[in-house]
C-alpha cells in the first residue's frame, strides 16, 4: 500500500477497506464529487453505507456478512481545531436501522495520523482477529488471546504485547462478543461509541479490536486562516458560560436542571423528579473525582476521572458519571448512591454495554418485577431503590447467562415482546432505541426529535429543549413550551445543522460555544475551499434524506414513528404535572415535520426532494 | 563544549520549560502546536514533548526537554550539530550540520529529541524564546522557567 499522497489540505482522500471474509485490505480514493456533496465524517460514512448496501436485494442483517462497520474522522479531526471527534457508523442490531455513534478521546485522530479519513470494515473473520494499522500497513492479527477479556484488560494487554503504550485502541468487551444489541465500542479510556449496538456488529465479525499508530502529520491548506479560526474558536469556548459550566463539573450538574423541570427519567420514566443531591456534581467531586481530563485538542476538559474512595466499590478507577448515565442508571432505578451508580456504569464500560440502554432495560425489569410480570429467578429479584443484584444482572446480560440475563440481553423492546402486552406498555423506546434522559411529556419538540432522529430516540440529533425550556429564540422568536404545533421547523433545522457539523466531526459540547461561522472558517482554513452557510445546511439536509432512504429500506417507516405508551400517561409530578401526549398530538407533529422536510404524508422523501439534493 | 555543572551563573541564564503535571489534562494541544511548527502538520507523535499517561488515564505526565547542562544530545553528536545558543543558554540543533545519524535521539534520556520527516534532528529550542506549547496550554500546566535573575533584568 502506498500512502504518500500529499493533498495540501487536512483530508487524505483515502479510505482503508478491510474485507474480513477474504482477509484482505485495499485503499480507495474518495472522489471529488463525494467530498463536495458530503464533506467527510458523518456525511462520508453515510454515503459509504448507502453505496455498500443499496445493491442488496433485501434489508441488511445488522449482524450479517453484508453489514459494514465504518470508523470515520472528519476534515478537522486530528488538527488543532478544538473539540473534534470521530464516529462509528453501521446498521444497528437494536433498531435494525441506521446508527452513528460518536466518541472523543484520541482514536479518530489516529485514523488521520495513519493517513486515512475512514476505515470501512466488511465481511466476517473465521476466528477472532485484531485489525492492526501502523501508518499505511494494515494487518489482521489473531486475537484469540484477547477474546473474553473486558475492554480495559484487552486494551492493556494489546499495548503490552505491542510493547508500546501509545497505540490507540478501540475494543469490544464480552457484551460485544456475545452480540448483545446494545453493546458498545470502547475507544479508551471511558470514551465510547455507545449507542445502537455497534459493539455487537464488531462481535459478529469476530473483530475484537482495532489498534492504530500513525506518524503522518495532518496539514492544513491555509495556515493563516486556520490558525486565526482556531484562536477564535478557543476564545469563544473560553467566553461561553455553558462551556465554563462543563469545565467546572462536566454534565453532572444537568441533573438539577432536569429535576427542577420535571424532565428526569425516574423509576422507568414513570415520574420526572428525583432529588439529585446524591448523584450530582458535589457528591461526585467528594466521592470520586480527582482531576479534569480532556479529549484531543480540547480546552473544555469535561471529563473528571477519579477513584471511588470508600465503601464496597472502593479503589475502582472511573470517569465522571455523565448526566445520561447518572439519570438512567441512578434516578431511573431509584438509586442515589453515586458510588454504587459509578460502579455499575464502570461495569457496563468494562463489559462493553451501553450504560444508557442498560439503565433503561434494568428500569424496565424492575417495573416488571414489581408488577409480577417477572418472577424471582435463582434468588434474584430487582426493585426500584435497591442496588442488590444489579451488578450480577449486568454481568448476566453481557454474558447472556441465565433466563433473566438472556431476556434482558434482547433489549427493552424485544424483552417486552416476550413478556406480553402488559410488559410492552412499560417498554420506553422509539424504534427499539431506549429513550435518553430527558422525559418529553412537557417538551413536545423533544418528543418530535425522538420520533424522527435517524438512529431512533436520540437527544443529540436535535435538542429543542434549548428553545422550549431554556428560552433560546428560534429564528428570532420564542417557542411556546407546551405547544404541539410549530415545533417541526426547529427540529428540522437542528437536525440538518448538527448533521452538517458532524461531517467535521464536532463534539456536541464544542458546539455550545463555537459559532457556525467559526466552524466554517475552520473548514475553509483546513481544506482550502469556501463553505457557505447555505451549502453547509444543504449538506446536512442531504445526509438526513440519505439516511431516511436507508431506514425506509430497512423497514423503519412511518409506522415505527411512535412514542411509547408511557408518555400517554399523564406526568405525575413536577411543574408540568398532568401533561401527556395523545396519538393525535403525535400525528399533528409528524405531519408538520414531514411537510417541513418535503416528504410525503407517510414520511417518504419525494422524488423532487431527492433530485433537489442531488442524491 | 565544556559544560560547567551546576554553574549558578549559567543556570540563571538558561531558560527551560517547567511543568505542573497535576494541571495537565492530556489534551495534546501543546503537542499539536509543537508538531505544526516542527513539521508543518499536526500529530502529537511528531512533537518535541511527550505526554505519558498513567493509571488508566488517571494522570498525565508531560515530559519536556530539560535543556540539560550536561546534554547527552550535544555530547554524542558526531557532527557538532548541536551547540549552545548564546542568547538562551540552551543546546540547539544546527540543522545544516546535522547528518541525520540519530545518535542524539537514541541517547536523549527523556526521549524528546526526534528525527524529523526530512531526516534531520530536532529538539526543543523554546520556539526561539516564546514557546507555542506554553501559549496554547489551556490550564497553565507549562511555563517558562529562567532562573529568576534574568527575570529581574527584563
Amino acid at each position: 500500500m502506498n500512502n504518500n499522497n500529499k493533498t495540501g489540505n487536512s483530508n487524505w482522500n483515502k479510505v482503508l477497506f478491510v474485507d474480513l471474509s477474504a482477509g484482505e485490505t485495499f485503499v480507495e480514493e474518495i472522489s471529488p464529487q463525494v467530498r463536495r456533496d458530503y464533506l467527510g465524517g458523518k456525511g462520508l460514512a453515510t454515503w459509504y453505507l448507502e453505496k455498500l448496501t443499496r445493491p442488496l436485494q433485501s434489508p441488511v442483517d445488522p449482524l450479517g456478512e453484508d453489514s459494514p462497520l465504518i470508523f470515520a474522522a472528519g476534515p478537522l479531526t486530528g488538527t488543532a481545531a478544538p473539540a473534534m471527534r470521530g464516529l462509528a457508523l453501521g446498521v444497528s442490531p437494536l433498531t435494525g436501522g441506521y446508527v452513528d455513534s460518536y466518541y472523543g478521546g484520541h482514536f479518530a485522530q489516529e485514523i488521520k495520523y495513519c493517513g486515512f479519513d475512514a476505515l470501512v470494515i466488511t465481511g466476517k473473520a473465521k476466528s477472532p482477529v485484531l485489525l492492526k494499522i501502523e501508518d499505511a500497513q494494515a494487518e489482521l492479527v489473531p486475537a484469540q488471546a484477547y477474546w473474553g477479556l473486558d475492554t480495559f484488560q484487552a486494551n492493556h494487554q494489546i499495548k503490552e504485547d505491542f510493547a508500546d503504550p501509545t497505540w490507540k485502541i478501540a475494543t469490544i468487551g464480552p457484551a460485544g462478543e456475545n452480540q448483545v444489541p446494545y453493546a458498545l465500542i470502547s475507544c479508551e479510556y471511558n470514551r465510547h461509541a455507545g449507542r445502537g449496538g455497534l459493539g455487537a456488529v464488531m462481535g459478529s465479525k469476530l473483530l475484537k479490536a482495532v489498534a492504530l499508530k500513525g506518524t503522518h502529520p495532518v496539514g492544513v491548506a491555509d495556515p493563516d486562516t486556520f490558525t486565526r479560526a482556531v484562536e477564535q474558536a478557543r476564545e469563544q469556548l473560553l467566553q461561553s458560560p455553558d462551556i465554563q459550566a462543563l469545565t467546572e463539573c462536566g454534565t453532572a450538574a444537568t441533573l438539577w436542571f432536569s429535576h427542577e423541570q420535571g424532565l428526569l427519567p425516574v423509576e422507568n420514566y414513570q415520574k420526572g423528579t428525583f432529588d439529585p443531591a446524591g448523584l450530582a456534581e458535589d457528591a461526585q467531586r467528594d466521592k470520586i473525582w480527582l482531576r479534569d481530563t480532556a479529549c484531543a485538542s480540547c480546552p473544555i476538559r469535561c471529563s473528571k476521572v477519579g477513584v471511588i474512595r470508600r465503601g464496597r466499590r472502593k479503589s475502582t478507577v472511573t470517569d465522571i458519571v455523565e448526566y445520561e448515565t447518572a439519570a438512567l442508571m441512578g434516578a431511573n432505578l431509584g438509586l442515589s448512591d453515586i458510588q454504587e451508580v459509578a460502579y455499575l456504569v464502570y461495569l457496563c464500560d468494562a463489559l462493553g454495554l451501553d450504560g444508557m440502554s442498560c439503565g433503561s432495560v434494568l428500569g424496565f425489569a424492575m417495573e416488571c418485577f414489581e408488577a409480577g410480570l417477572l418472577k424471582p429467578q435463582d434468588g434474584i429479584s430487582l426493585a426500584f431503590g435497591q442496588k442488590d443484584y444489579l451488578d450480577q444482572v449486568i454481568e448476566q446480560i453481557a454474558c447472556r447467562r441465565g433466563d433473566l440475563g438472556q431476556l434482558l440481553a434482547l433489549g427493552t423492546a424485544r424483552a417486552a415482546e416476550k413478556l406480553g402486552a402488559e410488559a410492552e406498555e412499560k417498554a420506553v423506546h422509539v424504534k427499539n432505541m431506549d429513550i435518553p434522559a430527558f422525559g418529553p411529556r412537557s417538551t413536545p419538540g423533544m418528543a418530535l426529535a425522538y420520533l424522527t432522529a435517524d438512529r431512533g430516540a436520540c437527544h443529540q440529533r436535535g435538542f429543542p429543549i434549548n428553545y422550549e425550556v431554556l428560552g433560546e429564540p428560534f429564528q428570532g422568536r420564542e417557542l411556546d413550551r407546551l405547544a404541539i404545533k410549530g415545533k417541526a421547523p426547529a427540529v428540522v433545522h437542528d437536525q440538518n445543522y448538527l448533521a452538517a457539523l458532524d461531517t467535521l466531526v464536532k463534539c456536541d459540547f464544542g458546539s455550545f460555544g463555537i459559532s457556525e461561522d467559526v466552524y466554517r472558517a475552520l473548514y475553509q482554513g483546513a481544506v482550502g475551499e469556501e463553505l457557505s452557510q447555505e451549502r453547509l445546511m444543504q449538506v446536512g439536509e442531504r445526509i438526513w434524506n440519505l439516511s431516511r432512504r436507508f431506514n425506509l429500506r430497512q423497514g423503519l417507516d412511518y409506522s415505527t414513528e411512535k412514542l411509547p405508551k408511557r408518555f400517554r400517561d399523564p406526568l405525575p409530578d413536577g411543574p408540568f404535572k398532568g401533561h401527556a401526549f395523545s396519538r393525535e398530538d403525535e400525528e399533528i407533529m409528524l405531519q408538520e415535520y414531514y411537510a417541513c422536510r418535503g416528504w410525503d404524508s407517510r414520511g417518504v422523501p419525494t422524488p423532487e426532494k431527492i433530485e433537489e439534493l442531488g442524491i | 563544549m565544556n559544560i560547567k555543572m551546576n554553574n549558578k551563573e549559567e543556570r540563571a541564564m538558561r531558560q527551560k520549560i517547567a511543568t505542573e503535571f497535576d494541571l495537565c489534562t492530556g489534551c495534546t494541544t501543546c503537542q499539536l502546536e509543537c508538531s505544526f511548527r516542527v513539521e508543518g502538520g499536526y500529530n502529537p507523535r511528531l512533537a518535541l514533548l511527550k505526554l505519558d499517561q498513567h493509571q488508566e488515564g488517571l494522570y498525565t505526565l508531560p515530559v519536556v526537554c530539560n535543556q540539560c547542562q550536561n546534554a547527552f544530545c550535544m555530547k554524542v553528536c558526531p557532527a557538532g550539530a548541536i551547540e549552545i545558543d548564546e542568547a538562551m543558554g540552551i543546546p540547539v540543533v544546527k540543522e545544516e550540520q546535522c547528518t541525520g545519524c540519530g545518535m542524539c535521539r537514541d541517547y536523549c534520556p527523556l526521549g524528546v529529541v526526534l528525527l524529523k520527516k526530512n531526516g534531520r534532528a530536532a529538539k526543543c529550542d523554546l520556539c526561539q524564546g516564546d514557546p507555542r506549547c506554553i501559549k496554547s496550554c489551556p490550564t497553565g500546566a507549562l511555563y517558562l522557567s529562567n532562573g529568576g535573575e534574568q527575570n529581574e533584568q527584563q
